[in-house]
This record gives structure tokens, sequence and C-alpha cells, in this order.
């Protein structure tokens, strides 16, 4: 074949088809289409799929082929089959030969060996499609990003596209005839008409040489029984949300599902979807219409679900390049949580507590049967007005699977699971709420405070258990529902009083509470920094009609979304040297509380398991397999940080400045050990756990270091205490 | 270069065609004779710019005649004409045979549903793509906008209707206008019919009658009494984002309508095509004219305005803006702060978003109404301001109103198409809510939603519209005013003002009056805006200032000052905001928080 031809040698083509088929060998060297021929005369399947990936790896297949192959694809459906048909073995396990048409089959082949006297009629030649036993489908290539339903245009007609939508709605599956077969009253030959179309004329005469040379019009009569029918389904596919450009409409197709695609896709599935693009013939009255104006359809290859988990999340493209690095860059962990809702000023911690509630701990299953969770629950309380409800929304858009709800949803299924009563059927049927539909991923709830009696009790069981059990209507089960719950509340009286306490203000009984792994309260409180900040953004804004510049190149959602389920393939462990550090940590923890005369927090036993999955989730951004002292420090700093969002008054109240608790801190800290340095490393780790900053830390240091009670090294900043 | 020798409104495809063999030819000159019309694919060949100087450098737009429900069927088909509307559905593209070879030469089908051409079988052809668009008169569009449209008379040009058009129109029930032309001869048109054999029409299908779909998807199809009229826009060789969801635009192209096309369809085999329910059908020629454009220009509401435009000099601006307030201001019973207020809110609108912040925008709610001086002041108001602005609309927020109307636009999966809802609306439409009629009662699972809609509407200015599967956001420019008794909940809005009317209004407006206030609004609110670093600097320092003496202060009350001061500025005419317009701001905000407390 010289390049650049224009007619191409189909003979040739079919040549190269059937190599490719008797040759390829797959992953592990087996024979795939070989052993897919055989499953097809051994009548265990009816599908050949042939992948353009396979062709594009084969070591005889050129970039012509594959492109002639794309661009009239439903050509090489017919070569590809015709290639099958030469190739079909033998049959090595018995079936039974039970169906009417092998019966038919037989008595054809019988009479085909007669010498059928006018052969030469292609009318009464069989059609090679009613001996097949099988389809031919051709995939498309699945690392190719699938075309939104707007770039299919016009120059794609006849070819192979991919592309991805909605199903919107589907047909009933019907039988739609593909050869049809008529016996003649007179002449008694069987008469093949191939129908193409979805309509087609039937033929009346018989148009044998006999019955022409006889002149009898022979009477036909169509053979339902003999005649080959597929099954067929037709669905529409809608655009998806992310692909409407803005100001406009989303856009739909037709596509037509036959034989082992049928009864694949449900309304609301979104699906990839690989087909040829192809207008469809008019007939009768529209065919007037027809040479102007031309109604297209995809005639479906494969179809592909698609995927909204995190573990099956396949990475695209250039992604898996550019998580390595940004994980080389270092501080990931900062640069990943800005990026979270990057128009959100400020609330840094938050933000990075949110990035761990993605991440999560995997679970556990221990050797008895229990389980404990690996989701993180966050729950953010605050005043109206402090972009709350922003926060969760752009969690959920990150998240490959996530529900947004209200604590009121409207809907009567609620945020658990409800039983009702099938309108068709009459049959009670269990429908899941937000919950259930959040599993394995992520379910915000906004509004939580103003949930439901019942829905707040079933959520206790989903925050720990992360089941819902339905006891209803007879039906007794259990749903799954794996899922990482972030909450936003407002406080009790709508805006945070002041004066009242802490435990007051949040009107969430402590049962629910000490379930949130983090609790973090919002409050606009104002100082001078912020309000110049706010000013002079609003001021921007007005001016130059856009925000101001972030200071730092916020990552793509997508980018986001791929790191993020990277993160989730590690199960780091925690080394055991780290198992005591932890103990300690807690039990200082429980003691802090003990002592205070007013126990604002609830530690407990499911506050150590926290420590360890927050701990967990971090190291799981650094890619690593083991839980370092450093994650656990942030950990416990993160706790620390949203304890003080709550209590920060009370530190003021307490008498201690932050310069003298830090001093406090670190005294303590030498006399534990009883040494006289601290390393600034250390110190630092101590004093971020009670949630205070590096800056805070210096200005110590130089203080205390002024009166003569400790020694600064130059360099490290390492501090030797003095003996008094 | 086509001179005037077409008559291009009377035979636009001729002129199409035309050029479109000249240009065919001169490529395949130029080509060698391979294939010259592929690189015409989506992309003008010449025929648009001979219609665009005809239009535009000619003046011919004044005799293209405008296409309006009182005179579908008087127009002749396959003549130019012009349509106002608002895009409402884009029904998605269609591919159709654009070229085809004919014996050796090449003709086009570009602008027409049907070809003067029997195309041969088979034939060299391309397809090519159009989009078609669902487009209505404007929702809440005003009265005073139809007036400086004036097309030329109708009447005159009137003779061609086919007799199976005014038949079906009878039997359709549509209203009796059509009679009034019907000198009909409709042999003309049915002549052309293709005389193709072997194409079985079922003998009863010209008697099948269309109207049991139509109606209900067409008739009820709008919320606006009496525009039932729609138009189905083709419009070629557009990028994609061009023309928007809602966007007002008016449409100059070639009107076809066949009645062979028109005729109901052969029913026999739709059991057949359950989906592929074509959009079209349900839009019936006779009904829903075509027009395929040939070019488009989006109306702003200067376009509306009958005056030449006139240069915005401060000095003209500041007299107009001084007969405006004090009307406002009688119309408001003396209350000035009111007045001024009003001005603003009139004068606003959306500048742009920056992520979730709306800049610009100004809703106002006035509250101590009841039912009887709402009944006075609202009418009075709603008056002035339909004269004002070019689409506004009325809304009674009762507690039935929340719960029976569709406000929120959804789309139907069954039928395909864009169910519009009272809140899909163009850019710049004005919306008056009287919520004094609102009553205790209890809203259903849909006035729930209409409730959060609206909410959605007055703090984002996005309205979801509702793709059964998803929901999509889509951006409006509306201002919004509330009368209502105490601090409207269900609209927040921007800017509340206690109404303290001490006269009964009495006063009207001339005609020269309204002309020049519509002129201002239309012209003060595209002035283009930049201010002075120092002045910003200065209020920024106030603003932190006044946000340590009042800790209730957050970002929107910030912003809703620089926007105000913003206004204030462009109401004078002025392009840089000053410190005493600032001032005049600060002014206002202090008399109105006096009145609050």
């Amino acid at each position: 074949m010289a390049p650049g031809a224009k007619t191409v040698d189909y003979a040739g083509e079919r040549a190269l088809a059937k190599d490719f088929l008797t040759n390829f060998a797959g992953p592990h060297g087996e024979p795939k289409y070989q052993n897919i021929l055989q499953d097809i005369a051994n009548r265990k399947i009816r599908a050949v799929q042939i992948e353009l990936d396979d062709l594009f790896h084969y070591k005889d297949v050129d970039e012509e082929f594959l492109q002639r192959v794309t661009e009239n694809t439903k050509r090489y459906i017919g070569i590809f089959a015709e290639a099958v048909d030469e190739l079909m073995p033998e049959p090595t396990e018995a079936f039974t030969v039970d169906e009417d048409r092998d019966i038919l089959m037989t008595q054809r082949v019988d009479e085909g060996a007669d010498g059928g006297s006018d052969g030469t009629d292609p009318l009464q030649r069989m059609p090679p499609e009613i001996k097949r036993f099988f389809e031919v489908y051709i995939k498309a290539f699945s690392k190719v990003t699938p075309l939104t339903l707007r770039q299919v245009k016009a120059s794609n007609i006849g070819q192979l596209v991919k592309i991805s939508g909605i199903v919107t709605r589907c047909s009933d599956v019907k039988p739609l005839m593909q050869v049809a077969v008529y016996t003649c009253e007179e002449c008694g030959f069987e008469i093949y008409q191939e129908v193409t179309a979805r309509v087609f004329m039937p033929l009346f005469e018989c148009p044998s040489q006999r019955c022409k040379l006889n002149k009898a019009k022979g009477n036909l009569i169509l053979q339902l029984r003999a005649s080959k029918f597929l099954k067929f389904q037709e669905v529409k596919l809608q655009e998806l949300a992310e692909h409407v450009p803005k100001g406009h409409i989303p856009r739909s197709l037709t596509a037509h599902l036959r034989g082992e695609l049928t009864r694949k896709v449900a309304p609301g599935d979104v699906v990839e979807m690989s087909g040829v693009f192809l207008p469809m013939p008019y007939h009768g009255f529209r065919a007037m219409r027809a040479g102007l104006v031309a109604d297209t359809y995809l005639e479906a290859m494969s179809i592909t679900h698609f995927k909204k988990k995190y573990e099956e999340y396949e990475l695209k493209g250039d992604e898996q390049e550019q998580i390595d690095r940004l994980a080389e860059d270092g501080d990931i962990y900062s640069k990943l949580s800005k990026s979270l809702a990057p128009e959100i000023f400020g609330h840094e911690d938050v933000k990075k507590a949110l990035l761990l509630l993605l991440v999560g701990a995997p679970h556990r299953k221990l050797a008895d049967g229990m389980k404990i969770r690996g989701d993180l629950h966050i729950c953010l309380m605050g005043d109206p007005g402090v972009a709350k409800s922003q926060l969760l929304k752009h969690i959920i858009n990150v998240a490959p699977r996530g529900v947004y709800t209200t604590g009121r949803g409207s809907s009567g299924v609620g945020l658990t699971a409800a039983v009702q009563k099938d309108p068709i059927t009459n049959e009670f049927v269990l429908e899941g709420g937000a919950l259930v539909l959040a599993d394995m991923g992520i379910c915000a709830i906004d509004e939580f405070d103003k949930m439901e009696e019942s829905d707040r009790t079933a959520i206790h069981e989903v925050m720990e258990q992360q089941t819902v059990s339905i006891a209803k209507a007879g039906i007794t089960t259990s749903l799954n529902a794996r899922t990482a719950v972030i909450a936003a509340a407002n406080p009790a009286w709508g805006r945070y009083d002041m004066r009242r306490t802490p435990a007051e203000n949040i009107n969430l009984p402590p049962a629910l509470l000490s379930r949130f792994d983090l609790l973090w309260l919002i409050l606009d409180r104002a100082d001078m920094e912020t309000d110049l900040e706010m000013a002079r953004h609003v001021v921007h804004v007005h001016q130059n009609l856009e925000s101001p510049a972030l200071g730092f190149t916020a990552l793509e959602p997508s980018v986001l979304r791929a790191y993020i389920s990277a993160a989730r393939r590690v199960t780091p462990s925690v080394p055991r040297d780290l198992e005591e550090y932890i103990a300690t940590a807690y039990s200082s923890i429980r003691q802090e509380e003990a002592k205070s005369n007013a126990p604002h927090s609830y530690t407990t036993i499911r506050t150590l398991l926290s420590i360890v999955r927050i701990s967990i989730a971090l190291a799981r951004l650094r890619f690593s397999e083991t839980v370092a002292q450093s994650d656990v420090d942030e950990a416990l700093r993160l706790m620390q940080m949203s304890k003080y969002s709550l209590y920060s008054d009370d530190r003021q109240r307490s008498g201690l400045d932050a310069i003298s608790d830090i001093y406090s801190i670190l005294r303590d800290e030498a006399a534990r050990t009883s040494s006289m340095d601290v390393k600034f490393a250390h110190a630092l780790n101590l004093i971020s756990r009670k949630g205070y900053s590096e800056a805070q830390l210096k200005e110590c240091l130089e203080e205390y270091a002024s009166l003569n009670v400790w020694q600064i090294h130059q360099s490290t900043f390492d501090i030797h205490f003095i003996d008094a | 270069m086509v001179g005037p020798q077409y008559d291009l409104v009377g035979n636009p495809l001729g002129a199409v065609r035309t050029t479109f063999e000249k240009a065919a030819a001169a490529a395949a000159a130029e080509s060698g004779g391979r294939d010259p019309v592929a690189a015409f694919r989506s992309k003008d060949w010449g025929a648009s710019e001979v219609f665009r100087s005809f239009l535009f450098d000619q003046g011919g737009i004044d005799k293209v005649p405008l296409l309006d429900a009182s005179n579908l069927g008087l127009i002749k088909p396959n003549t130019l004409v012009r349509f106002r509307g608002m895009v409402q559905d884009m029904l998605g593209n269609e591919f159709y045979a654009g070229a085809f070879k004919d014996g050796s030469t090449w003709r086009t089908n570009k602008f027409t549903d049907f070809s003067p051409f029997a195309m041969p079988h088979p034939c060299d052809s391309h397809l090519w793509e159009r989009h078609l668009f669902h487009c209505v008169p404007v929702p809440g569009q005003n009265s005073w906008t139809l007036e400086s449209t004036p097309g030329p008379d109708l009447r005159q040009m009137s003779n061609c209707m086919s007799p199976e058009q005014r038949e079906k129109r009878k039997r359709d029930g549509d209203d009796d206008v059509m009679d009034v032309s019907e000198n009909g001869n409709g042999e003309s048109s049915s002549s052309k019919k293709p005389k193709e054999d072997g194409i079985q029409i079922s003998s009863n299908s010209a008697e099948m009658p269309a109207t049991e779909a139509v109606p209900e998807m067409n008739g009820n199809d709008h919320h606006i009494p009496g525009s039932s009229f729609s138009c189905l826009v083709k419009i070629y060789d557009m990028p994609e984002s061009q023309v928007k969801l809602n966007d007002v635009a008016e449409f100059i192209g070639v009107y076809t309508f066949d009645p062979e096309l028109a005729a109901p369809n052969d029913n026999s085999d739709d059991i057949m095509f359950d989906l592929i329910e074509d959009v079209t059908a349900q839009l019936p020629p006779s009904k829903v004219p075509r027009l395929h454009c040939l070019l488009l220009r989006k109306l702003s509401s200067q376009d509306f305005l009958a005056k030449q435009p006139v240069e915005p000099l401060p000095s003209l601006l500041k007299g107009i803006r001084q007969s405006l307030l004090s009307h406002l201001t009688q119309l408001l019973g003396n209350d000035d702060l009111a007045a001024q207020c009003l001005l603003l809110h009139l004068l606003s609108r959306l500048r742009t978003r920056v992520d979730v912040v709306t800049v610009g925008r100004l809703s106002l709610n006035f509250t101590g109404f009841n039912r009887e001086s709402a009944s006075i002041f609202g009418n009075q108001l709603n008056t002035l301001i339909q004269r004002l602005v070019p689409y506004s609309q009325a809304i009674p927020l009762s507690i039935e109103y929340l719960n029976t109307t569709a406000l929120q636009p959804r789309k139907d999966n069954k039928s395909g198409r864009l169910v519009t809802g009272v809140l899909q609306l163009p850019q710049g439409t004005h919306l008056t809510f009287d919520e004094t009629i609102m009553q205790s009662g209890s809203l259903t699972s849909k006035g729930v939603e209409n409730t959060v809609l609206l909410k959605n509407l007055m703090e984002s200015l996005m309205v979801e519209y509702d793709f059964e599967y998803y929901k999509l956001e889509m951006a409006t420019d509306v201002q919004m005013l509330t009368l209502s008794e105490g601090k409207s909940n269900i609209l927040p809005s921007d800017l509340v003002v206690p109404f303290r009317p001490s006269t009964v209004p009495a006063v009207t407006a001339t005609p020269e009056e309204l002309e020049s206030w519509r002129w201002y609004l239309a012209t003060v609110r595209s002035l283009p805006q930049s201010n002075e670093p120092e002045i910003l600097q200065t209020i920024q320092d106030e603003m932190v200032n006044a946000m340590r003496e009042d800790r209730s202060l957050g970002c929107s009350e910030l912003s809703r000052w620089l926007t105000m001061a913003q206004i204030t500025a462009s109401s004078f005419g002025e392009k840089s905001l000053s410190m005493e317009h600032w001032q005049m701001v600060k002014e206002l905000e202090r008399l109105r928080k006096q009145r609050i407390q």
C-alpha cells in the first residue's frame, strides 16, 4: 500500500486484520483474540471487542491503518467481522443444539450443498450476518480524553469518537431486524434481505430466477423465526455540567446501543462512551428533507461507567508527572491547603484540616472483626456569613464523590435512608439518603444544627460505625455509609454570644461532638489588621474589577484531585517508637483537662484515634509509608488550634500572655528532661502544639535572653538555660 | 462584489447563491478543481459582507420588515426579515447538506431549509452545521421600546400564503388576524411541491392535526401573556461564545416557510422514534417561523432609544438628573431620601463578578408599606419604571404565588426543551417585588424551592436552572426593588430604606421628559469608571475607622458604600469619584441609619 494512495486495498486490510487477530499477544503472552474467538465458537460470549490500544501495540500495524480504522470505523467493523468469520475455530466444548436457528442453519447448509441452481442471485445468497453468533465492536483508546458533546462536529461524521455525558433517557430494549428472511410460496426458496436502517421496505415479489422465468410473481412470506434480530436500545446523553460553557445550556446526543451493549446504562449514569458518529438515514416522509438536514447519532461501541471513587481514579496524561513535581517541591501541605477555596481569604488551619479530611486515613479491620474508621470528621461552627458554605461547596467540588446537603434536606429521604413505595410496582424499595449516596466519599452537611432529631440520632451511627441501619416496613438491613462528614453549623443563637460559654454556644450534644475529629469555630473577630485587609480587598475589587493577586498560584481542582487520589493509595503505619510518643501526648492532654476546673473539651479515647488518623493523613500527603514524629506534632497542633479557636478567650483570661506561657512550656520541658538544653526545632514543636507561632517563640527567646535566663545559640537558636 | 442589482430584501437567497457560485468558481480555478467547496465549511464566502454593507452602510435596514405575531404569514417566504427577541433555548446544532455538486457546478443550501434545485442522488455533498436557537419576544419588554423600531408597512408586501397554511392556522385555533389578508393565491407555492415517486405519505397524514402537542408546548410556554409567538433562528458560522442564553438580539435573515415541511409528520413509524424526538417537530413552522440568520446584532438598552446618540456631557446629565430626581421625589410623596436611593438603584448595574462577590449591584428594599400605600405608590412606581427601562416585571409575592408559580427554568428531557420560568430573564431586567400582600401560611416544597431561588438571585445574582440530573447556575443581571412592611427576609436587599411619604403622589411626565430620562439612565449605566488611587486611599482609611466604631460592619456594607459612591459620581456624568460624592453617600447613609433606628 503506497502511503496516500486514494484507494485502499480492503483485501489487504482484511489480511492484516486476520494477522492481528491470530497473532496478537495479550499482557501475559496469551493469544488474546484467539481465546475470545474460541469462547465465541463455544457460545460463551457474543462480543468481540477489538481495542485500539491493542492495535496500536501490534507490531505490524502502522499509524495509517489506525487512522483509517478511526475515520472509517463502520467499514472496518465489517472487515474485522469477515476476518473473524474466516478465523472462527471449531467449538471445543459441546453445547446443545437446541436453538431454532441452529437447526435452520444446518438445513441451509445442506441446501447450499445441493448446489442451488441460481446461487448468483444476491438475494438468495446467505448474508454472512445471519451465520454470525457474534458482534464486533471497536473500542477507542482508553487513554484519550473523551470529547464533550459540544466538540463533536460535522467533521467527526463516520469517525470513532469517545464522549462523556450523563444518561438522561433510555428507551426499552427492542428487537431490531438485521436480516429479514422470506420464503416464496411458489418456488420455496429462502430469500434474504439485509436491513441496515431502522425501517425497511419489505419485499413482496419473489426475485428468484425461477419465479421470474415463470412469471409467477411468487408471494413472499416473512419468516420471523428464521430472521435475525438484534437487541436494540436508544439512549439520550446530555453534556456534563462541567463541560457547559458559561451562559449556554447543555447539549444532548442520541446513542444507539445494540446487542450486548443494551441494558448497560440507566438514567442518571455518568458514562464514557465510544462509538461511531453517524448521520441517520431518513425514510418515508422524512426522506424529503433528507437531502438537506440530517439527524445524527452515535452507534455505541463501548460503555464505561464513570469512576467516582478515589481508588478507581485513573491518572490522565501528565498528571503523574505533575504529582511527582509537586511531591518533590516540598511544603506540599501548605501549598495544597491554600489551593482549597483560594478565593476565601485566610483560615489557613481550617483549610489544612479540610485537606486532611480529603486525604483521610485507611480503614482498619481488626482480626476480631472490629472496624476502625479512617475517615476524618470535621465540624465548622461559626457566625453567619463567614464563608462556611463556600468552603463546604468547594470541598465537594474537589472530591470525586461528594454530596452536599443541608440538615433540613427537602427530600423525604433525608440524610440516611427511607423506605418508599414504588409508584409502579407498589413494592417497598429502599432509597438511600445523602449519607448513603456519599459512601466512599465525602458528605457535606450544611445547617447541621437545624437537623431533624431523627436524622441526628442516625448520624451517630454513621459517624462511628459508618453504616445506616434501617428497620422499616418489614425491611431490616444495614447500608454502608463509609463517608467523611464535614458539617457546618451556626451557634445556638444565630451569632456567637461572647457572654455565654462555648458549650452553650455550640448547642450540640457531647456524644455527637466527640465524634468529630476536629471542631473549628470561625468567628469574624475584628482586629485592625483584618479590617484593613478587608477594606483594601473591597476597594481593590471595585477599582480593578478583579480580586487581588493571591501571592501564589492556586492549583487546579483537577490537580488537587489527582494528588489526593495518589496520596490515598499509600497506607502508612505508625512505627513502634512513635507509639510511646503519641501515648504521652494523649495522657498529657488528659491530665491538663483534669487539672483545669472547667473542662471544655471531651478528651476521650476517640481523641487518641483522631490523633493517629490525622497523623496518618499527613504521612499520606508526603507519600510516606511510615508516620513521622513531625506528623504527630502537626496533628497535635491542629487539635490544639481547633480548641483555641473555641477557647481563645480563656487563654487571655488566664493571665498568662503568650510570651510567658511559652517560657513556662520551655522551662517545664527542660525540667522534665532534666537537661539545660532545648533544641530550637524541638521547642518549636512544643509551642506550636499549644498553638503559638514561630514569631512568638523568637520574641520569647529574645526577651528572656536579655534577662539572662538563657542563652541562645547564634546560628541554630538552640536554648541553653543559665543555672540560677 | 455584488452590486445592488439584487433585490436583497425580496430575494436574499439569490444574492447568497450568486456570491457562492462566484466564490466556488474562483476557488476551483485556484485549487485546480479538486474540492473547491471544502474550504467554505463554517466560513463566509462574502455573502454576509454584501448584506452588511447593504443594511448598515446603505441604511437598508429600514426596508427590512420586523417579524412579529401580527405579520407572520403576511411576509413572503424567502425574503429578508428582522426579528428581535431573547434566546430562550438552544436546541443544539443541525447538520445539513451545505453544498452539493449538481453536474459540474457546486450549489449551496446555506440559509435555506429547502433546496430550489433537486439534489441528484447520489452526489458529492458536504455536511455543514448550523445552530438552532429558540427565540421569544423579550419577557417583560415594555411597550415604549417597540415604538422606536418601525418597519416598512407590511400590508402592501403581503400576498403569498399557501392554502395549507391558512387551513392549519384555523385548525390550530390561532387568532384570526390572518384572515384579514386572505387574498390568497396558494398555487404558486404548492406548484413547487417536488413530485417524487415512491415516497409514501399515508393518506390521512394531511388531516392529522398537529394540535395535540402544539398548544401546550407553545401556548403556555411563556409567562408573558399574549407572547406565544416565537421564532426558530438558525445561525451559521458562529463562534460558540458569541450568543448566550437570554441574550437579546436582532436577527436579520431569510424567513423560510415551506408548506410541505409544515405538514404534520407521518406518524406511522413514530413508535420507533420514541427517543429521537425531533425538537423542531414541536415547533411547527406555521406557528414558529424559521429564520436563517445572516447577521445579528446584540441589543442593549441604548438600541431602544429613539434619539440619536448625544455626547454625554456632565452639564447635560446634571440637568436631566435634577429633573428625574425631582420627579422621583414627587412620586414618592416628597421623600427625598427614598428618591435618591431609588435613583442610585435605577442606575446600578452588575459591573463584574469577582469569585463569589458581585460588584455594582444595588438592590433596594422600601419598608413601611402597607397594602394601601403599596397600591398607591407601588402602582405609580411601576408605571414609571415601565416607562423608563426596556424590560421590567412586577411580581406579587404572596404565599400562593410562591407555591404555584414556576420560577425556575427547567429542562424537560422528554421533549428536549428548556421550559422557561419567571426567572429566565434577559440582562438588565428590572424586577419589583410587592411583599405587602404576603400573609402567613405554609409553603409547599415548591414554595420553599422558589424562596431559595429568589434569595440566591438576591444574594449572588445567579439563577439555578434545573437540568434534572444536575443544576446549572446562570448569571443574571437584574435590578431588584422590594416593597414590604418590614425589612424583607425572603429578599435580603443591599439597601433598606424606611419609606416616609408626606404627600400623595400627583405627577405626570411628558413624553419628552420620559425620553430624556431613558436616555439618561441608559447612558449613565454605560459610562466607564476609573478612580484616582488617592481618593481610594482616603476612602479605605475612612472605612477602617468606621469599622472600628461599628463592629457590625462587614464586607457587604463596605462594598455597598463604594458602589453607591461610584454610581453617584456617574449620575453626575463624572468618570471618577471625588470626595464630594463620597460625602454625599455618607450623608445618605447617616440619614438612612437615623430612619432605621
